[in-house]
């Protein structure tokens, strides 16, 4: 059994591949469905975002199926194979394995450390345990990954911090204010930067949005297109001030609107309340002393994006810690991955034992025969048993194996010990079930 | 000698909560809690085997106060801890208490009670003090806390405390609520110490050197009074002059200096009224 991923993703192919490869538009579902009935995969999962189309399959011979998943590809998406074939890759086993633990993990992100990626995951797996198509294998593989994308999340920094203006605008202003649902925000200036700032806010739970413009009407504007803010006329600004904990400011003024005196003369009556402004104006509309005032916190677009650059840098000296946790998980996914390859031995064993209990079930027939009944149940039910008991250790010592060439060793000897390869494998057995339902001859 | 259970655990939490500090890693809060309340547990069997032994808390000499001070700040953290759900400040509290409790570990044995000291008033008046004296490190670990993230934001450096610590509002609401409950228990503490030095005054004590030193002269009561004067000031000053956020939390720092020059120093070597 091997497993074994293709894919695009942002790393190998530009938006316009990506685009037409897009297995949430097609219906993953769909694609599971597709895929399954092509039969060269015993398992798949698809994992599809904007920034990659990836398949996970378990199958049996892995090159095949590669040639298989590659025009599947192109086949269900509709792409030529031509246009596909120089960004699709593959890989597999544990460095499949590998592969998915760290999408999982964020590592392979545009992004590094971005959340959503963890539940596209887990729900890429959703699908495919409602479609049927998740195995043990693939179950095994995906649920791995879900640790390792909690223990990246909770063990390292990877995740933190914000990485894009607005949100580290906001993650500042919980910082300083905690929760910021009650808060009042002044936006000044009725432009587009203004409005989709006090937007984003209104969308991070602020309720109290007030635009200050020197035209009321475009406050009037701005504020009706942002919904459920309030407009104030320029001359009310110093009470609007008064009342806000949070000032953006984004006018087109060419010189500083707000000075270090006028604030302050704002703070007196706040009782040193604080305030946080940002200043997104280019060029600036607060004077940078202001923000040597007690209790306000002035910080403009370059303050803002130094310490997203400072969180990004942050994120990549985590990477290693990550990348770590993501080794771990795959050595021990590795393990239990590789005990997998004594499985055709201990079907091939059970079925052995079993055929020679049927035998001389069969070669006693006559003599059972003069029994009742409950009897000749009972025989079938012991002599089952005896196998079963017999067959437990070497069972458990095979499966507790993870190293590949100790699996290849046992596999010889108990081949040649017991004769396995002169029978043929049988492939419809359950090989750990010790639990069969029987029906007594 | 039993006094080093709980210093050894209360160190062995310093470091697991400095460690879940640096790393944040959940599970290593959750042992370092775990091995708080460890603390606390063998540090109230101390406490009480002490109390069998003798009959009753041992809080009349300085070093059975400080041990029993430990006690109250470890269990007033806990509770911070679990009512706000936030350990980042346990590796500030931590090296206050294994500082302070390897007083009563090298110096062991329950001071004896003088025969003054017994009555009801007397345990009011200490176990007032040492609470409210509880309060006041919270705060003052709280603002010293408050100080380092308000300095990074300032600074427009969001690093390693920005990181870890709640919202500047959340520390500054924590501080001024710890400061509230040690000033209400230092002005018990106090008013129900001058009522009893004015009983024992009068009563069959008088001629205790001790009781006559008990006036504004003698340095462990002024430092008192000097403490609940920069308390009273900061809650004043946070509601009227708007000294909340950076001011009230060196204020609160200030305060706690203060009373620590009054438990170690004053307690051991200075005072003429306090040593029992």
């Amino acid at each position: 059994m091997h497993l074994l991923l293709v894919g695009i993703s942002h790393r190998t192919a530009p938006v316009e591949v990506r685009e037409r490869v897009d297995f949430q538009a097609r219906g993953v579902a769909d694609a599971l469905g597709a895929l399954a009935a092509r039969g060269s995969t015993r398992e798949a999962v698809v994992v599809s975002t904007c920034n990659r189309a990836e398949l996970y399959v378990a199958c049996d011979e892995a090159a095949g199926t590669r040639a298989d998943l590659v025009k599947f590809l192109s086949d269900f998406n509709e792409v030529a194979p031509a246009d596909l074939a120089p960004h699709v890759y593959d890989v597999t086993d544990l460095d499949a394995a590998r592969h998915l633990f760290r999408v999982a993990a964020g590592l392979d992100s545009l992004v590094v450390g971005e959340p959503q990626i963890l539940g596209q995951v887990k729900e890429a797996h959703t699908v495919a345990t409602d479609a049927h198509t998740a195995g043990p294998v693939l179950n095994r593989l995906f649920h791995t990954s879900f640790v390792v994308g909690k223990r990246v999340r909770t063990e390292t920094g990877l995740g933190s911090g914000a990485v894009s203006v607005s949100y580290a605008a906001v993650a500042l202003a919980r910082k300083i204010f905690g929760d910021i649902a009650g808060r009042s925000v002044a936006v000044i200036g009725a432009g587009e930067m203004g409005k989709l700032t006090a937007l984003h806010l209104k969308s991070q739970g602020v309720q109290h949005v007030t635009i200050i413009s020197r035209t009321m009407a475009h406050a009037a504007r701005t504020a009706d297109a942002i919904g459920g803010a309030s407009a104030a006329p320029w001359d009310e600004m110093d009470a609007v001030l008064g009342a806000s904990d949070i000032v953006v400011t984004a006018t087109g003024a060419a010189s500083p609107i707000l000075t270090k005196a006028h604030i302050e003369s704002v703070m007196r009556p706040r009782r040193n309340r604080p305030l946080f402004i940002i200043d997104i104006a280019m060029p600036r509309d607060v004077e940078s002393a202001a923000g040597e005032i007690e209790q306000v916190f002035l910080y403009n677009i370059d303050d803002l994006q130094a310490t997203v650059r400072e969180n990004l840098a942050r994120r990549a000296s985590e990477v290693a810690r990550a990348e770590a946790i993501v080794g771990e998980e795959v050595e021990k996914f590795g393990a239990w991955f590789r005990s997998r390859g004594a499985i055709p031995t201990v079907v091939a064993l059970r079925q052995r034992f079993e055929a020679i209990r049927r035998a001389e079930l069969e070669r006693l027939d006559f003599k059972l025969s003069a029994l009742p009944p409950e009897a000749r149940a009972r025989v079938d039910e012991i002599t089952h048993l005896i196998v079963e008991k017999l067959l437990l250790t070497p069972t458990e010592q095979l499966k507790a194996l993870s190293d590949a060439s100790t699996v290849g060793a046992y596999s010889e000897a108990l081949t040649r010990l017991f004769g396995l390869a002169e029978q043929d494998e049988p492939r419809t057995v359950e090989p750990f079930a010790r639990h069969r339902p029987r029906t007594p001859r | 000698m039993m006094n080093f259970v709980p210093l050894t655990l209360y160190a062995a939490a310093l470091v697991v909560y400095a460690w879940h500090f640096a790393r944040r890693n959940p599970a290593v809060g959750r042992s370092a809690t775990t091995l708080l309340v460890a603390a606390a547990l063998s540090h109230t069997f101390v406490i009480g085997m002490q109390t069998m032994e003798v009959g009753h808390v041992p809080v009349a000499g300085a070093t059975s106060a400080i041990s029993t001070f430990v006690w109250l700040l470890a269990l007033a953290y806990l509770y911070t801890e679990m009512t706000t759900d936030e350990r980042a400040m346990g590796v500030f509290i931590l090296p206050l208490l294994v500082a302070l409790q390897a007083i009563p570990a090298i110096r062991p044995g329950v001071e004896d009670r003088a025969a003054l000291l017994q009555g009801p008033l007397f345990g009011v008046h200490v176990s007032s003090l040492l609470f409210a004296y509880a309060s006041f490190a919270l705060a003052c670990v709280i603002g010293i806390t408050y100080v380092l993230l308000f300095k990074e934001i300032k600074a427009k450096h969001l690093g390693f405390f920005y990181a870890r610590l709640p919202s500047l509002q959340v520390l500054d609401r924590m501080n001024q609520r710890a400061i509230v409950i040690g000033w209400i228990f230092l002005t018990v503490g106090i008013i129900v110490g001058g009522v009893w030095a004015a009983e024992a005054r009068g009563g069959l004590a008088a001629g205790d050197p001790r009781v006559q030193a008990m006036s504004l002269q003698d340095p462990k009561i002024f430092v008192a009074l000097v403490c609940w004067c920069v308390y009273s000031f900061e809650l004043f000053a946070a509601r009227r002059i708007g000294w909340g956020g950076r001011r009230a939390a060196y204020l609160s720092a200030l305060g706690f200096a203060i009373v620590l020059l009054n438990f170690i120093p004053i307690s051991y070597f200075l005072t003429k009224s306090h040593n029992f």
